[in-house]
């Protein structure tokens, strides 16, 4: 952690009700897509999120942009806190907190030109004259390395990774603090998903900016990140220097993670030892007691099933400097 | 070596009639598949991979997509113009397919009973008593817990990698000599990714199937295929054994794919070296090579004349197309020299060299 935190989130709790019933609904159960998430961003920083399907990574950088309202918890940016944020203060800082999403098909509107699609930020919040705002449209196609006369066209004119581009010039309109990127270069062939990536940290480089980079692919996290922390059924489960936590990851989640991932070289391939995780992850309507991990978890088996894994849900606690872990035996792995 | 092959396909041409004209999908593709080997194939989107596959077991979408020349055989019996009954006893027992989505090629208002007694009764004469018993130990095999169950449920009750053990289960019925996978594992998450390609290596091994393995995923490859072939814009533009070409490649789109993907022990926060600019378009007649606009290694011979797949090292001994002796060919008049590999781009000493 170098520099002041931009964004301090603590104990974040997303819940969605499961509701039955046509005439009298109720609810019957609820799933707990985020479940006490804590993390900081600082200033110019890159964190990048990871885990897998359905883990609540989406989920976070949705209440962070307040797509969703929190049920508990804090969301601190620059002093503010976005969690309970209304009206005039949540418009202000949303000006602060841009998005960039995963499809570069859904998220651009098809009957606008590319030029209104950038303009459209500045219009809603009044930033500059006229003739400003177009020499605004001008200067953000620059920017992410597209030809200003694109302006006049319309998306479908476009190839997957130049949408991208446009998708990433609109998150830069209003010269935001945080950008929070949901999955952006995992629609896109690797080819392209390579000028996307360099965009981003170009566009860091220059601006200043600080991301929050969600991912399911620990290759591109790990490329782009400064920090990565690892979801699991709702909860950060370790938190470490990119490169410490690819090269000594200490959480048994993160380890079978991380052996997983392919990697396109035969030779270590072929060395490799993998740790093949047993069944599914479970529902987060349902999360298992104690340890959210202990149903799958390879390395309660090897200790002989400890009691404590079941009991006590373990708390994120630091390891070494910067590297946080939530399990019983950060020791034993 | 066409004597030990088991498939071969031989100038494949597939074109899809459009409203704006002809795609040409599939330009020429030539390839031979062994006996027990897995072949991988890598591209990116439209390059031809999976459309080359529909061709093989005769499902491209009709009227639209037609094989338009060249020849695929399997055990020495061309598919390409059998009828459509025959072809469908071949699909299943011969050749079967596994695709990306198990949702979509799963009936899901049938149970996962009906669906697999359905498979193995309508190529094998058995009782239903005895297929259901073979559903039972097929799903046993792919890891299914409570086989017996579990054959009660709709396709909807089981999560995404447990479907796509399913289909693994029915793709692997008819103890079929050709298993078509593509990207079978691509929507999956890599925990139950690796779960699934651990389950296919092993049975494929056991049973002795020889495996086409489509993906855009060059690192599944690397673990799972004995040999690769790289396609581009409908065309196979350098294939050799696995070890050889993450080694040594020589075509400048294979050296791009490999530099433009952050690697999990590569380092951090250093510059990927994408490729510049998008694959051609194919309502376009291709001339020349069809990868010349994004090619650093261009020469002014590359815009007029296409390149064939020859021997990297020039020899002019036999070209073997399969098995583990299989010679290196790329497609490519200026192939990357090795020292250039690394850096993704001709090194400027490279290029003086070059006219």
């Amino acid at each position: 952690m170098s520099g002041q935190p931009l964004l301090t989130v603590k104990e974040l709790a997303v819940r969605f009700p499961i509701r039955e019933g046509l005439v009298r609904e109720r609810t019957v159960a609820e799933v707990r897509a985020v479940d006490g998430v804590s993390f900081e961003v600082a200033k110019g920083e890159i964190l990048g999120l990871v885990g897998e399907s359905g883990c609540g990574k989406s989920t976070v950088a949705r209440a962070i942009t307040r797509v969703v309202k929190p049920n508990a918890g804090t969301i601190d940016f620059d002093g503010h806190d976005l969690a309970t944020a209304e009206g005039r203060e949540l418009h202000d800082l949303r000006r602060r907190v841009q998005m960039i999403f995963q499809d570069p098909y859904a998220s651009l509107n098809p009957r606008m030109t590319v030029g209104a699609i950038l303009r459209e930020p500045a219009d809603i919040y009044n930033v500059g004259s006229g003739a400003e705002r177009s020499a605004r449209v001008t200067e953000l196609l620059e920017l992410v390395g597209l030809d200003p006369r694109f302006a006049e066209r319309y998306p479908h004119e476009f190839s997957g990774g130049q949408r991208q581009r446009i998708g990433v010039a609109r998150a830069l309109a209003l010269n935001p603090d945080l950008v929070v990127a949901d999955e952006p270069v995992s629609a896109l062939d690797v080819s392209v998903q390579a000028q996307i990536l360099n965009l981003l940290g170009e566009l860091r480089q220059r601006l200043g900016l600080a991301y929050l980079f969600i991912a399911h692919d620990l290759s591109v996290v790990r490329h782009i990140s400064d920090r990565t922390a690892v979801m699991y059924l709702g909860k950060i489960v370790e938190v470490a220097p990119s490169a410490e936590l690819n090269s000594a990851p200490v959480h048994p989640y993160s380890i079978a993670l991380l052996s997983a991932v392919p990697i396109p070289d035969p030779a270590i391939e072929k060395r490799r030892k993998r740790i093949i995780l047993k069944g599914d992850v479970p529902s987060p309507s349902n999360p298992p007691s104690g340890c959210a991990f202990q149903t799958r978890c390879w390395l309660k088996e090897k200790l002989g099933n400890p009691e404590r894994c079941t009991t006590e849900a373990p708390q994120l606690s630091e390891v070494s400097s910067g590297h946080q872990v939530a399990c019983h035996f950060p020791d034993k792995a | 070596m066409s004597e030990q092959s088991l498939l071969e396909v031989r100038d494949l041409v597939v074109r899809f009639r459009t409203h704006d004209g002809a795609v040409h999908a599939v330009n020429g593709v030539s390839f031979d598949l062994a006996k027990g080997e897995t072949l991988g194939v890598a591209g990116e989107s439209g390059c031809g991979k999976s459309v080359t596959n529909l061709a093989i077991v005769g499902l491209l979408p009709k009227p639209a997509g037609r094989v338009e020349g060249g020849s695929v055989k399997l055990e020495g019996r061309e598919l390409t113009t059998l009828k459509e009954e025959e072809l469908r006893q071949v699909r299943g027992s011969e050749i079967a397919m596994i695709f990306q989505d198990p949702m979509t090629s799963l009936n899901p208002v049938l149970r996962i009973e009906e669906q697999l007694i359905e498979t193995i009764q309508a190529h094998r004469e058995v009782t239903k008593e005895t297929a259901r018993a073979r559903a039972i130990d097929l799903l046993a095999a792919v890891g299914v817990a409570n086989p017996e169950s579990r054959l009660r449920s709709y396709p909807h009750e089981f999560s995404g990698g447990m479907r796509q053990r399913v289909m693994i289960a029915m793709a692997l019925a008819l103890e079929p000599r050709v298993l078509i996978a593509d990207e079978p594992t691509t929507a999956l998450d890599v925990t139950i990714q690796a779960q699934v390609l651990d389950l296919l290596r092993r049975l494929t091994e056991e049973r002795g199937t020889a495996t086409i393995l489509v993906t855009h995923d060059l690192g599944v490859l690397a673990g799972m295929a004995d040999r690769i072939n790289v396609m581009y814009a409908g065309a196979v533009i350098e294939s050799g054994t696995t070890d050889d070409l993450f080694a040594n490649p020589r075509h400048p789109y294979t050296v791009g794919l490999l530099r433009s993907i952050p690697r999990l022990d590569g380092e951090t926060g250093g510059k990927l070296v994408p490729i510049e600019g998008r694959p051609p378009d194919l309502l376009e007649t291709p001339t020349g090579c069809s990868f010349y606009a994004r090619c650093a290694w261009r020469t002014d011979r590359c815009a007029t004349e296409t390149p064939v797949l020859a021997p990297i090292d020039g020899g002019t001994g036999a070209i073997v197309t399969s098995g583990p002796t299989a010679t290196h060919v790329a497609a490519c008049f200026n192939p990357v020299a090795p020292e250039e590999v690394a850096e993704g781009r001709p090194l400027p000493r490279a290029e003086g060299v070059r006219r």
